[in-house]
């Protein structure tokens, strides 16, 4: 990377305003990924120590370091964290920072939308984290299996918050998804066809889709739940005859869907480092969309294969067994493309690369135990047990969690206009690829050999005393690592090597601008003519010896301009949006508004009445405020 | 980077190598192993499972070989040949879709056929067996031979064992990984899952697991299985299905509650101790053979017992006095005694031939028995059992509990459930 | 240039700005929350479909009911005055189609011979109101209903069917009562500053929302109401 160190560009400010204010009332896509992404590593760090914990619990047997109940707490709460709090809005960052950049436009289609998203998120995630500090944390598994989450089970507070926290955070992601539809609808740059789109924003594309059909399942799963806990109604009364399962699949309809949330766009964004550091276009493009798309649809078709101990029946245990076996092809699709990409080209092992090749590596591992559950006899030896720990961990951590890593590392230069520190950056890559491995793979022994899931304790002598103790070291030292990534982080804000534009040598629009970007992104909107248009520009003769170009581009001299000077908006004559504070405002009376709930567990319902009330009034005022006033 | 090709190799290596061998891993290490051909279950599932790995490290190696390979060769090198502007190969494409495609029609077949196959009508005269789910304890009733027991199972081998599975509250799931796959314990529903213990198969112990997170104390929901001779297990049936062999009809309730206090016992009719006492798994066997059964929770800290007064234990009082009395009778049945019919707790008709107590979570023996009367809810996170001893305080209520046994009327109940061979 | 990228739905004034399709940003985001309230309503719909049946007290739907005390609770559903309501929703649809045409036609001169009908045709206030008060005599419909049934025996927590009933029927309820407020405030705008061909956008979105919210309702009151 030494070769990298690249003039000393400006680092002029990404925006005229500074100020604790300006954020709250951003409308900045590019802000409000930044807000993404401080918010979301902050919870992945909460996260990461309710993982420290559990596994201190769990390092020997019959361990007295936490009890059952606060242990529950602990793992429903990671459970919960990670995937809502922590990996979906650390996708969430790039979505809002990456997309309007690649293809070309100068925010998202919505701007005010988007800040409600985001304050939505960080409201939301405030209230389902802060009843662990009184010990009355949801514990009821963050897959919430009713009817142990009915009052009848769980009469204390601690379900509400989960149960109530979702539904706010189901509204955030739901508001971003449309947002993000109509943006890469609607707003890409004169030539960018959709099969010329980055494939970041390819994979983004599609989990958008994903969100909008899998939230409505679980919010309404999550309606029954409310009801049945605050107003009596029967939807999981098993009394009343109701069928468990109900719950189990419309949680899991969302549930799997959920699950390519979480990773397509890890695989987007390694879909953007392995071509810049191998310096060759991504193999089988056309292939990656489609196999992309289909991910996304066969997705919705195998939610009952986390259902096979349930008792469905041989014929739909075989139908789910099937279309999860199919599911694999398409993904296995993607791991040779990715090979393929590196193959013949020139790699460079930065650390964004790095964490790039890790994924492949690691989430080939869970793609193979993902093929072992889909066998739904050697499913049930399997299933709530420590292997299926091993499993999902390789996919969201060797995937997911290395593919965001690759993601920081790569454009990190972009949104800071420095590097992150390189030597750092291998230290966190080593020991987090060593600390992943040594947590997650032990656990494949542990549940092979026995060992149920979710448990607080065990007793010694089971053949799991070693599995345990060394997936707890692994633990530490992921730790370690995410401290030195931290502090990198942290450091190189101020003190990292200063990027240009164009640190990496990358072949997409985001790379055409100053880093950090200006305000307005383009001070002249581009225009696209091919899938590397910023290749094209600095080597016009980069693909000769190919035949094709894999697409059809339009021959001749890029029309894009690479831009190195920062303006503002107000000098180049380009409106922005207004700064404005009035989602935040209607964000916090949606918060209100649900937490008025709350105050029905102990009978108060008046005090439940005017909060709710009093929170549907800012949150109605606040966004009759918002749609009555001028955008820019 | 060399350092990263020789890592994942020598882990591709390893993997094949582990899994290899604990498949044919010893007994004594890994006691919950699920690597075994002790059913037909298994025997069917390890089918399966051997071909999973096997196309799996197939695949693990070619895809991990040809990582490491790529990234060695067209590393960046001074006066390395320039990347080529590859787009993507059809042929290529095609290849990678469909090898896949082909190992998982050779997974997928033998899957199907294994689901049918397990998931069949079990085999005519299956021992029945309901398994039924509780916070957390497990109910086991042989309809056909009347006997409910709790925690332990029986089972003889060479005979199909069908369960039928049903739950009183939350969802449970029902485990034995060196039998067979798990099922869940669903409200409003029947499950049913099947198994035969290889004819040839030694009297041997068995753990037992709940796999569905079901509240508090969903890690001290565990069970045993015993697989005995055919003899043993008639022998142990006919004495299960009897009455109490501590047959002391105590005094009917219905005179008016009378004080714990107070003592009685002289109208009781003497205890006549059991002569023949049926089949029980040897307690010196578990010690030296299968000690991964035998529970190790230790005490909780700050509940105390005067174990002294246990030598001290009148059966007959405890019966009288503290069975009836104190209100153990409100949740717990003894076959035999009149009135004492609920099925809340596990039944206890013959709980001193049990190892175990409590959902499998401590031993039975009378210093256990007497912590666990007299404060549950501290042995066991969330317990349903209510605190029975006097000025014990009450984790879940959070209150001291000011009415209830002493330690000394303890004593005497526990004398009398570890009478009930 | 400037015009290219950023388009707000919620700036007030007219859309000059360039899209990729053509299309105002709005018109797709509406799209994409139509398809995902598909998802909800399919998630509701099979929530009531799977526990058809499975009440075990009544009153139920479609059958009579005798409870231990020997009670008598009729069959439920009164599908002659459901009809009616339903008819009443699919006619605002026909007034939603005749606003957004009026709405259009504003400004373009009515022939010299025009009839009543060719100048009603250009009132949108008058087709936004008739569109409002029919969403609006629906609901009236469905408290009717729902008191009815409350008086009935019952009600949300009766049994499955009640929970599953009123929870479906309640949700399209507050969808219905969205548009309503929804069409009032266009209706407002209209009498204060009149709505013209220039905010055809503006109206044809709320369209697209209410005929939406009434196929919803077909097809609930085929699964509810007409199949037994």
């Amino acid at each position: 990377m030494a070769t990298l160190a690249a003039p000393a560009c400006a680092t002029a400010p990404a925006s005229t305003q500074s100020g604790l204010w300006s954020w709250i009332a951003t409308t900045d896509h590019k802000r409000i990924g930044t807000l993404y992404l401080w918010t979301a590593l902050a919870f992945f760090l909460i996260g990461g120590l309710e993982a420290a914990l559990i596994r201190t619990q769990l390092a020997r047997p019959n361990m007295g370091f936490v009890s059952a109940e606060t242990y529950n707490q602990l793992f429903t709460m990671h459970g919960t964290t990670m995937v809502f709090l922590a990996v979906m809005p650390l996708s969430a960052a790039f979505f809002n920072y990456l997309i309007p950049l690649q293809i070309g436009a100068r925010d998202v289609a919505f701007p005010r939308l988007n800040a409600f998203s985001y304050w939505v998120y960080l409201l939301g995630g405030i209230f389902i984290t802060l009843p662990i500090l009184f010990q009355v944390a949801p514990d009821g598994g963050w897959f919430g299996y009713a009817p142990l989450t009915t009052n009848q089970f769980s009469s204390g507070p601690n379900i509400d918050f989960w149960v109530i926290g979702l539904q706010i955070l189901g509204v955030s992601s739901l508001a971003a998804a449309f947002n993000f539809i109509t943006t890469i609808i609607n707003l890409r740059a004169p030539g960018m066809t959709l099969m010329r789109m980055p494939m970041f924003t390819w994979m983004s594309f599609v989990v958008q889709f994903l969100l909008i059909l899998a939230f409505p399942p679980i919010t309404v799963a999550l309606v029954f739940l409310l009801m049945d806990r605050f107003f009596g109604t029967t939807f999981y009364a098993i009394a009343q005859g109701a069928d468990p399962l109900l719950w189990q699949h419309l949680f899991w309809v969302f549930g799997h869907p959920e699950v390519y949330i979480l990773i397509l766009p890890a695989f987007g964004l390694v879909s953007e480092v392995l071509p810049t550091f191998s310096k060759k276009p991504l193999f089988g493009y056309n292939v990656m969309v489609y196999s992309g798309i289909m991910i996304g649809f066969l997705g919705f078709g195998v939610w009952a294969h986390h259902m096979f101990a349930v008792g469905m029946g041989a014929v739909a245990d075989s139908i789910f067994s099937l279309m999860t076996m199919l599911i694999a092809i398409p993904t296995g699709v993607k791991i040779f493309n990715w090979i393929a990409t590196m193959w013949a080209g020139e790699v460079r092992f930065t650390v964004p690369m790095k964490f790039a090749i890790a994924l492949i590596a690691m989430f080939t591992i869970g793609g193979i135990s993902g093929v072992m559950h889909s066998s739904p006899p050697a499913d049930l030896q399997q299933t709530d047990s420590y292997f299926v720990v091993a499993h999902f961990h390789y996919v969201l951590f060797g995937g997911s969690i290395m593919g965001i890593f690759a993601g920081i590392y790569h454009y990190y230069p972009k949104i800071t206009g420095r590097f992150l520190n390189e030597r750092l950056g291998n230290v966190h890559f080593w020991l987090n690829f060593i600390g992943m491995n040594l947590t997650f793979f032990p656990m494949h022994f542990s549940g092979l050999l026995g060992m149920p899931r979710r448990i607080y304790t065990y007793d010694a002598g089971q053949g799991w005393d070693l599995f345990n103790l060394l997936a707890t070291y692994g633990t530490y030292l992921l730790v370690i690592a995410t401290a030195v990534f931290v502090w990198n982080f942290v450091r190189s804000r101020t003190r990292g090597a200063i990027a240009g534009g164009d640190p990496w040598g990358a072949a997409t629009l985001e790379w055409s601008i100053p880093s950090p970007p200006p305000e307005y992104n383009f001070a002249q909107i581009p225009t696209v003519t091919s899938r590397y248009p910023l290749w094209d520009l600095k080597d016009p003769s980069w693909h000769e010896g190919e035949d094709s170009h894999g697409d059809t581009g339009t021959p001749g001299p890029s029309p894009l301009r690479e831009e190195t000077e920062t303006h503002t908006a107000k000098a180049l004559g380009i409106p922005m949006p207004y700064p404005t504070a009035k989602p935040a405002f209607a964000a916090l009376g949606l918060v209100v508004m649900f937490s008025g709930l709350l105050f029905l567990r102990n009978d108060l319902f008046a005090v439940a009445m005017t909060v709710t009330l009093g929170g549907a009034a800012m949150l109605i005022g606040g966004l009759y405020a918002w749609l009555t006033s001028p955008l820019e | 980077m060399p350092k990263l090709s020789l890592r994942q190799a020598a882990s591709t290596a390893l993997t094949a190598v582990a899994l290899l061998a604990l498949s044919g891993c010893g007994f004594t290490e890994y006691p919950n192993s699920t690597f075994n051909h002790h059913t037909d279950f298994n025997t069917a599932i390890d089918a399966l499972f051997q071909r999973l790995i096997f196309w799996g490290t197939i695949v693990f190696v070619v895809v991990e070989a040809g990582l490491v390979y790529t990234i060695i060769k067209y590393r960046k090198r001074p006066g390395g040949p320039k990347p080529r502007p590859i787009h993507g190969n059809a042929a290529l494409e095609i290849t990678w879709t469909v090898i896949p495609a082909l190992i998982l029609v050779l997974i997928a077949i033998p899957t199907v056929k294994t689901i049918f196959q397990t998931q069949a009508d079990a085999p005519a005269g299956a021992l029945k067996v309901q398994v039924i789910g509780h916070q957390w304890w497990w109910e086991f009733r042989y309809p056909e031979l009347g006997i409910v027991t709790a925690n332990e199972l029986y089972v003889p081998v060479g005979r199909t064992v069908e369960f039928e599975l049903t739950t009183r509250d939350v969802l449970h799931s029902f485990w034995i990984p060196q039998m067979g796959g798990k099922r869940d314990l669903i409200s409003n529903k029947t499950n049913y899952l099947w198994f035969t213990p290889n004819a040839d198969l030694g009297t041997s112990a068995w753990n037992g697991f709940c796999t569905e997170y079901c509240g508090s104390s969903h890690a001290n929901m565990k069970f045993r299985l015993y697989t005995v001779q055919p003899d043993e297990f008639d022998s142990w049936a006919k004495h299960q299905a009897s009455p109490a062999v501590f047959s002391t009809t105590p005094a009917p309730v219905t005179t008016p509650v009378t004080p714990v206090a107070q003592v009685s016992g002289a109208d009781s009719t003497a205890p006549t101790p059991a002569t023949t006492i049926g089949y029980v798994f040897p307690r010196e066997r578990l010690e030296t053979e299968f000690p991964h059964v035998i529970p190790q929770t230790p005490y909780p800290t700050g509940l105390s017992f005067d174990d002294a007064l246990l030598a001290g234990g009148d059966p007959a009082r405890g019966a009288n006095e503290g069975f009836m009395l104190g209100g153990c009778i409100g949740c717990h049945a003894i076959s035999g005694v009149p009135g004492a019919v609920s099925e809340i707790g596990p039944n206890l008709t013959h709980i001193a031939s049990r190892h175990t107590i409590a959902g499998g979570l401590f031993k039975n023996d009378a210093p256990t028995l007497a912590r666990w009367i007299k404060n549950a809810r501290h042995m066991k996170p969330g317990s349903l059992m209510n605190t029975i001893g006097r000025g014990e305080y009450d984790p879940i209520l959070k209150t001291t509990n000011t009415g209830g046994l002493d330690d000394r009327q303890i004593a005497d109940v526990v004398a009398y459930l570890m009478a009930l061979k | 240039m400037a015009s290219h990228a950023i388009a707000g739905h919620d700036d007030g004034h007219a859309h000059t700005h360039h899209t990729t399709t053509g299309l105002d940003n709005r018109k797709i985001a509406i799209w994409a929350f139509i398809g995902s309230e598909c998802m909800l309503f399919a998630s509701l719909i099979s929530t009531y479909l799977i526990y058809k049946g499975k009440s075990l007290v009544g009153p139920y739907p479609h059958t009579e009911y005798t409870d231990a005390a020997g009670k008598v609770f009729p069959a439920i559903l009164d599908i002659p005055v459901t009809s009616a309501s339903t008819f009443v929703l699919l006619m605002s649809s026909l007034a939603m189609v005749l606003a957004l045409q009026a709405v259009q036609l504003k400004g373009t001169p009515l022939p010299a011979n025009a009839g009543w009908w060719t100048r009603a045709q250009r009132s949108s206030q008058l087709w936004l109101g008739m569109t409002a008060l029919l969403g609006a005599t629906f609901l009236g419909f469905q408290a009717y209903e729902f008191t009815a049934f409350v008086r009935e025996g019952l009600t949300i927590k009766t049994n499955l069917f009640g929970s599953t009933f009123f929870t479906l029927t309640g949700f399209h309820g507050a969808h219905v009562t969205v548009g309503v407020l929804w069409l009032m405030s266009l209706l407002w705008i209209d009498r204060t500053r009149g709505l013209g061909p220039k905010d055809e956008l503006v109206v044809d979105i709320a369209a697209l929302y209410w005929h939406f919210v009434d196929v919803v309702w077909i097809v609930i009151f085929t699964l509810i109401y007409l199949i037994q």
